[in-house]
């Protein structure tokens, strides 16, 4: 377990390193900064202060050294466009796309785990075939349209939700939340369905085929000629025995919710980190791009670990250390 | 007391788009028993259109930033709506000689933490926004040399040139306390610095979400007609939109033009125009010889560049049907320019030509030129930087293939864009520039003066356009300081910019807000949409 988490670890800090010197080379070629950046009034003189300012006056290589030196120091440096450290920046957006990733996720779980398992027991009624067509729309209709809809039908038509933003915070451990506070919940709701759709169909479909194909094998049928409850049944041996590839899913999904779920941030106006790196981006905030993939690299792979101990709690045969 | 309970008879009720049915149904009840509603607190939730990047009045200087400080902080001198310079913090100011201005300050002004204003407050600020790393605020106190606080209530300036724009640029730079002179920008962000003497107090900032304002009932002219002012963030053009008909936003900023007509059908909205001074142009490529996107229509080079012949730029002009670009591409959100800034503002000049759509024309001035045939280009633009920038791009290409110029059309984001137009990449783009101090010297330095690292002139003059008699006019009206005469000079500039047709003007912005029906606000030439000249009141 040891060996593996320093060797994954070590993996990550070859990814991360990789990483810095595509953002680095990658943000140089799409344009230059300076030209971004700096107030079109300013003179010769006030560009090249700001530009020595910014140490965009440096060759590229001198920036990524004194960036890996500035690293070693605990810092990613000041972003160009807010003034203040990167991390800073991402760090005080992170709640918000924390719990709007959350919140989706766990609607997820929740709506597409039994639903996937009652299409997979009983795969001839008509609900079960209800169910499965619905799930094509929720993973075949594109978020942006869907969150329109949501707004239009939900907030514009009806009136019951609040059409954006991110509403009233409450402070727990040193961060604020919108989850603990009713209109915080309001404002909530909308953006974390919209992200939820597609995960809800997305493990619906894979519990109900992984039911399909357990259901069938040897030990079900013993368990049942044994006379164990139904519920046992389906809760200890078929459910245990198809959430592999359902939690692998899981992980990933949740993952990219962090990171990319830039679509439904923008349309709901949800201060989160997807915002974030868009804006970045369309203005080479190389600080906070670098900070921003780096974090992101450090999370995936922080899942795929937690993914691969929930592995061996699932199925006593997985091995972290093992070769197989 | 305030503003509601004056007028009496009207009610008040903060509209949230949660009880957007049920307060519709309480009115009707209301209505209905003609039981009188309570009045509430006076709140208003304004919907920005571009997120800030800092509380810090002197970090960055962009628009949204510098509206959203004018709320918490005043400047020396007030910019009224198409730039008139207006005693703020300043209740007069005297020119000593070339280089010195005495500024008498107002009397009795408290920052939001109770301390007093001024002298030394105007010196600290002055010197912070001219010193900050960022270099933000450059373009504003390059000039100041050195600012003295003769009394506690007089402020003198000595420039290092003389500068005609100074009052200007003091209206640009808010005035802080200097007991956070040295403050970090952080501590702007999360408020204890945050303390100015302007209409609001900060509550709150949340990055890229809002900014909570509450009232400075203590302001010196007198307090804003809102309690509570809420500041959103929403770039999403859609999300402003919904925001705007779900009640949740009571006025937002660039209505998108599909939903002009969405708000002029309701009962509950309208649509408030104004014009702004930014203006959309295009740049030709008149300095080199052969240039790099003109060729002929078979691809071969031309011996030489076309658009150093004045009638072949005048030609490019007529073919433009300016009037349906601004109809139908921009749906009535711009208005056609024929020089820099409108009538009305400083240095707009009677005598510049109004050329019209007249294709055929177009035709026989390009034969007169030696083009009948016309020639091939390629036409350059951004796409998503100004308002519907990349269809009118290819509007433009279109209208200048029916004069018989094959015109291929390239439109490109803007972080690749803005480094290749101003130097001079392309042989004919889009441009644009805000002009910002509401007079024709500002853009004329920047898009027309000939290329001067060393002054700074012609910085986004992309098609290397260097008229002498131009550049020494412009010398000339940047050191002038009396206003009688450095009008004539800059009308000048504007005459003989427009009528030889160095640039191609195409249309100034409009300004075009969505509001609730009770609201009364009169769009400013800047674009800031603020929150102490909003009145009116929202149901």
């Amino acid at each position: 377990m040891i060996t593996t988490l320093i060797r994954r670890a070590i993996q990550a800090g070859f990814v991360v390193i990789a990483m810095t010197l595509i953002v680095f080379i990658g943000v140089n070629v799409i344009g230059n900064p300076v030209d971004i950046l700096i107030n079109p009034d300013l003179n010769q003189a006030e560009r090249l202060r700001v530009i020595e300012n910014l140490g965009l006056d440096q060759s590229l290589w001198r920036q990524y050294l004194s960036f890996l030196h500035g690293l070693t120091q605990g810092s990613f440096g000041d972003s160009f466009v807010y003034g203040r450290p990167a991390l800073d920046v991402i760090l005080e957006r992170l709640p918000a796309t924390l719990e709007l990733a959350l919140c989706a996720m766990v609607i997820a779980i929740v709506v597409g785990l039994p639903l996937g398992l009652y299409a997979g027991l009983y795969p001839d009624r008509v609900s079960s075939k209800l169910i499965m067509t619905g799930s094509i729309l929720g993973f075949s209709l594109p978020t942006f349209w869907v969150g329109l809809m949501f707004i239009l039908v939900f907030a514009v038509q009806l009136g019951w939700l609040p059409s954006n933003g991110r509403g009233d915070t409450a402070e727990f451990l040193g961060a604020r939340w919108s989850f603990l506070t009713g209109d915080g919940l309001s404002h909530l709701l909308l953006p974390a369905l919209n992200l939820a759709l597609f995960k809800t169909s997305l493990i619906l479909r894979l519990t109900r085929a992984g039911v399909q194909e357990v259901v069938m094998q040897d030990f079900v049928k013993f368990a049942r000629a044994k006379g164990l409850r139904e519920n046992r049944i389906i809760l200890v041996h078929i459910l245990k025995n198809l959430m592999i590839p359902v939690v692998t899913i899981i992980g990933l999904e949740f993952g990219s919710l962090i990171a990319f779920s830039v679509v439904t941030e923008s349309i709901f106006g949800w201060p989160g980190m997807g915002k974030l790196i868009i804006d970045s981006i369309n203005l080479l905030d190389r600080p906070v791009i670098v900070a921003y993939l780096m974090m992101m690299v450090v999370l995936f792979v922080s899942l795929n670990f937690i993914i691969d101990i929930c592995y061996t709690l699932l199925d006593p045969r997985v091995r972290l250390d093992g070769k197989g | 007391m305030d503003r509601h309970h004056e007028t009496g008879k009207k009610t008040l009720i903060h509209l949230t788009k949660r009880n957007l049915l049920k307060s519709s149904a309480l009115a009707l009840i209301a209505a209905a028993t003609a039981t009188p509603a309570l009045a509430q607190d006076a709140h208003l939730s304004i919907g920005m259109a571009a997120p800030i990047t800092s509380l810090d009045p002197h970090e960055d200087s962009n628009s949204p930033n510098n509206a959203t400080s004018r709320h918490i902080w005043d400047s020396l001198i007030n910019r009224g709506g198409s730039a008139e310079n207006q005693p703020q913090l300043a209740t007069e100011w005297e020119i000593v000689d070339d280089t010195h201005w005495r500024f008498h300050l107002r009397e009795g002004v408290t920052f939001h933490d109770g301390n007093d204003f001024d002298a030394e407050d105007v010196v600290a600020s002055l010197i912070r926004a001219r010193d900050k790393e960022s270099q933000a605020f450059a373009s504003y106190t390059r000039n100041i040399a050195k600012v003295t606080a003769e009394d506690p209530l007089t402020v003198l300036v000595e420039t290092s040139v003389p500068d005609p724009m100074i009052l200007n640029s003091l209206s640009r730079i808010r005035i802080i306390s200097s007991d956070y002179a040295d403050a970090e920008v952080s501590e702007f962000e999360n408020g204890p610095a945050a303390v100015g003497t302007g209409p609001f107090k900060l509550v709150s900032y949340t990055p890229g979400d809002r900014i909570e304002l509450e009232r400075n009932d203590d302001y010196f002219a007198g307090p804003a007609d809102w309690d509570e002012v809420t500041l959103r963030l929403v770039p999403d053009e859609g999300g402003r939109l919904a925001s705007l008909l779900a009640g949740d936003l009571d006025l937002i900023e660039a209505l998108p033009s599909e939903g002009v007509a969405r708000v002029e059908q309701s009962d509950t909205l309208k649509v408030i125009r104004g014009q702004s001074t930014r203006i959309v142009y295009l740049g030709m490529d008149v300095s080199r010889d052969e240039s790099p996107f003109i060729t002929a229509k078979d691809g071969s080079p031309l011996d030489e560049n076309p658009f150093k012949d004045a009638r072949v730029r005048k030609a490019l002009l007529m073919a433009m049907n300016r009037e349906a670009i601004v109809d139908r591409v921009m749906q009535e959100n711009g208005s056609v320019a024929h020089q820099f800034v409108a009538e009305g503002f400083f240095g707009h000049s009677d005598n510049v030509e109004e050329v019209a759509y007249d294709p055929e024309g177009a035709k026989a001035l390009l034969e007169e030129a030696g083009y009948p045939d016309g020639f091939a280009l390629t036409i350059h633009g951004p796409s998503g930087r100004y308002v519907n920038d990349s269809e009118v791009v290819q509007a433009a290409g279109q209208m200048l293939t029916r004069i018989g110029i094959d015109t291929t059309v390239e439109v490109m984001p803007w972080s690749v864009y803005s480094g290749n137009y101003s130097t001079g990449e392309y042989s004919l783009f889009l441009g644009s520039w805000g002009v910002n101090t509401g007079e024709v010297s500002n853009p004329s330095v920047a898009i027309v003066a000939g290329r001067d690292a060393d002054t700074g002139m012609g910085r986004y003059n992309g098609g290397g356009i260097d008229v002498p008699e131009i550049n020494e006019l412009l010398t000339e009206a940047t050191s002038t300081l009396e206003e009688e005469a450095r009008e004539p000079l800059l009308q000048d500039v504007s005459d003989l910019i427009f009528n030889n047709t160095w640039l191609l003007p195409m249309h100034y912005e409009n300004v075009v807000m969505g509001a609730k029906s009770g609201i009364e606000f009169t769009p400013r030439g800047d674009k800031y949409t603020l929150a102490y000249e909003v009145h009116g009141t929202v149901e």
